[in-house]
């Protein structure tokens, strides 16, 4: 009796096999295109018969991407912005995700619901009064504006996920500081600060994609001297028309970083955006 | 743990009278001047007071006024016109059609990208350990991909005159997918970008809905197996009731986020989306920055954000149902 249900299931196991073998192909085909349309000769990218391999590799699509106007310039922008507005929404949300998650205060819930509302606010609908207001001080075509636009940006989920990651943090511990004579201060620093380590660089890494990722604000906001490789790469598109080869080394480029970091802290993400909705 | 550690019943008042019933703990924490939380918290609520909530109050007013490209030069306040703006949207023919094309889109891209990710999910406990991992990693890079760069890859792909797409398609006989252009019909260009928006959001589901499903208990399968039940059978009364929070979250994500679209439109086409393939998001940016149109964009903003409110409300109230909140 056992033998047909266990032979089905190995038949079940093939089929199963098979289509998940189909499902990874699909799914990297075109990531697997990208890296094969950028070691492409010019000749090979624009020809009627696409290979499936780089005939002659070369790096030409990469040089010529670096030295187009503005990539070097754009690429430098996006580092201090992205650092920038993580450093800066780091520091003022650790504060935030301690209060929530430490104290109960009037307000504290009112709070949360902010924070969890404001991540779904679509953010064209904020982009008309902001450029008007940064427009209004003077702060269109400046890395300060967006900086700080991004910061807020990611704000919200930042104070969100550190404040799962500071809950996380058994209390007592807290408490054992201040019972052995530490003041608040040094709870804070000894205990709370070190045991989040972790957190601060998943939220911190998050934060960097998110602000590495945005073009839209920027490419509004912004001309291309102060604009990001995002931004970059968008106008690229529009500018060149058809120079696929190397628009996509320089999208290669341009999301190597987020693709690397994404990969580093891709367990935390999931968690923050449905925390608690999976009951162990 | 917060059923502990949270007194949900009142925040406690500023004179509170100490009630002796308490754990200690309690009380210690109760005498906590209670301005600390509220001054770690200030930065937070300044900025966003400042950069979100200010921006939306005056995308709200300026929805009533009638803002020119002059007024943006001269900083001089815009006349007030009431509900005109309103008026003129909501009689737009145009604008009906663009909320009808952003609301079948949202539905189409969201019911095929949760069951399509429902179904990986259920795949990724079916395959061996080999296959597991390696969907795993494709899916992770797929994830990271930012949307601008997968909109292009996809442009390239679909490309009429190089793109690999009409290549294969060529290579089924009698077929004569030369030159073919995927955008000049919006309904084949629709098809283009669901598909775009669908592969890209099968990572997140699949592996959110594939930890979920991993917290079923085994022995209630093993005894729904004895009982005879179906496949079928034990995925309907028993996996999907067990996943319903998680399904319900997921969903309310992907709804936000597939009605708000406008990366992959804009990409694909060129920066300058045609009448059949504006979205919500599209046309308000088109109204604004295009044409100058500050306060028409603005009304639409604030429809949109209106349409959208009932839906980000649930799922602002689901997160505080499933209680990880307090």
């Amino acid at each position: 009796m056992s033998t047909p249900r266990s032979q089905r299931s190995r038949a079940g196991t093939v089929a199963a096999n098979t289509v998940g073998v189909l499902f990874v192909i699909v799914m990297a085909f075109p990531v697997y295109w990208v890296l094969n349309t950028a070691f492409k000769p010019a000749s090979e990218v624009l020809s009627f018969t696409p290979s499936f391999f780089p005939q002659h590799p070369t790096l030409d699509n990469f040089k010529s991407a670096i030295k187009a106007p503005f990539f070097l310039v754009d690429l430098r922008n996006g580092l201090i912005i992205t650092t920038t507005a993580v450093a800066g929404a780091i520091v003022v949300g650790f504060l935030a995700a301690l209060a929530i998650a430490r104290f109960r205060f009037y307000g504290r819930r009112a709070l949360i619901m902010v924070i969890l509302g404001v991540q779904l606010v679509p953010l064209l609908a904020l982009l008309i009064p902001l450029y008007l207001m940064l427009n209004r001080a003077n702060l269109t075509n400046s890395l300060v504006g967006v900086s700080i636009t991004y910061l807020v940006l990611i704000l919200p989920y930042t104070v969100w996920t550190l404040r799962g990651f500071i809950a996380a943090v058994p209390r007592e511990l807290d408490e054992a500081a201040l019972v052995d004579g530490c003041g608040r201060w040094q709870t804070f620093y000894r205990i709370i600060l070190p045991l989040t380590g972790p957190g601060l660089v998943a939220t911190s890494i998050y934060g960097f994609i998110q602000a590495w990722n945005e073009f839209i604000i920027i490419n509004t906001l912004n001309n291309p001297e102060t604009q990001n490789l995002m931004a970059w790469l968008l106008q690229n598109q529009t500018n060149r028309g058809t120079a696929w080869g190397p628009l996509m080394a320089g999208a290669l480029i341009t999301s190597l970083p987020v693709v690397v970091f994404f990969l580093i802290i891709q367990r935390n993400i999931a968690t923050g955006l449905t925390a608690g909705a999976v009951k162990g | 743990m917060h059923a502990v550690d949270s007194p949900a019943t009142a925040p406690p008042a500023p004179i509170a009278p100490s009630t002796p019933d308490k754990p200690t703990a309690r009380v210690r924490r109760r005498r906590r001047p209670q301005w600390t939380p509220l001054f770690l918290a200030l930065p937070t609520l300044v900025l966003l007071a400042g950069l979100l909530a200010y921006p939306l109050g005056r995308m709200l007013v300026l929805s009533f006024q009638d803002m020119q490209l002059r007024h943006l030069f001269s900083g001089a306040t815009p006349p007030w016109v009431g509900f005109d703006n309103f008026t003129q949207v909501l009689t737009d023919g145009v604008f009906w059609g663009v909320v009808r094309r952003t609301a079948i889109f949202t539905v189409v891209s969201v019911a095929i990208s949760i069951v399509l990710g429902l179904g990986v999910a259920l795949l990724m406990q079916r395959v061996s350990n080999g296959v597991r991992v390696a969907m795993v990693i494709a899916m992770m890079f797929v994830w990271a991909i930012p949307q601008l760069v997968s909109a292009q890859i996809f442009k390239w792909m679909v490309d009429a005159d190089f793109g690999v797409l009409n290549y294969a398609i060529d290579q089924i006989p009698g077929v004569d997918f030369t030159n073919h252009s995927w955008f000049a019909d919006p309904t084949q260009g629709w098809i283009v970008i669901t598909t775009l928006v669908v592969w890209a959001g099968i990572p997140f589901l699949a592996i959110t809905l594939h930890a979920g499903l991993t917290q079923v208990p085994q022995d209630l399968r093993e005894a729904a197996l004895v009982d005879g039940a179906s496949p079928w059978q034990t995925l309907r009364t028993i996996i999907l009731p067990i996943l319903r929070p998680l399904i319900v979250i997921v969903t309310t994500l992907s709804v936000i986020w597939n009605f708000g679209l406008f990366t992959q439109v804009w990409v694909v086409r060129d920066s300058k989306p045609e009448q059949e393939y504006q979205t919500l998001a599209t046309y308000a940016f088109t109204q604004a920055f295009g044409r100058n149109e500050y306060s028409l964009g603005s009304a639409i903003s604030v429809i949109t954000v209106i349409l959208m409110l009932g839906v980000m409300a649930f799922y602002v109230r689901q997160m505080f149902q499933i209680g990880d909140v307090d």
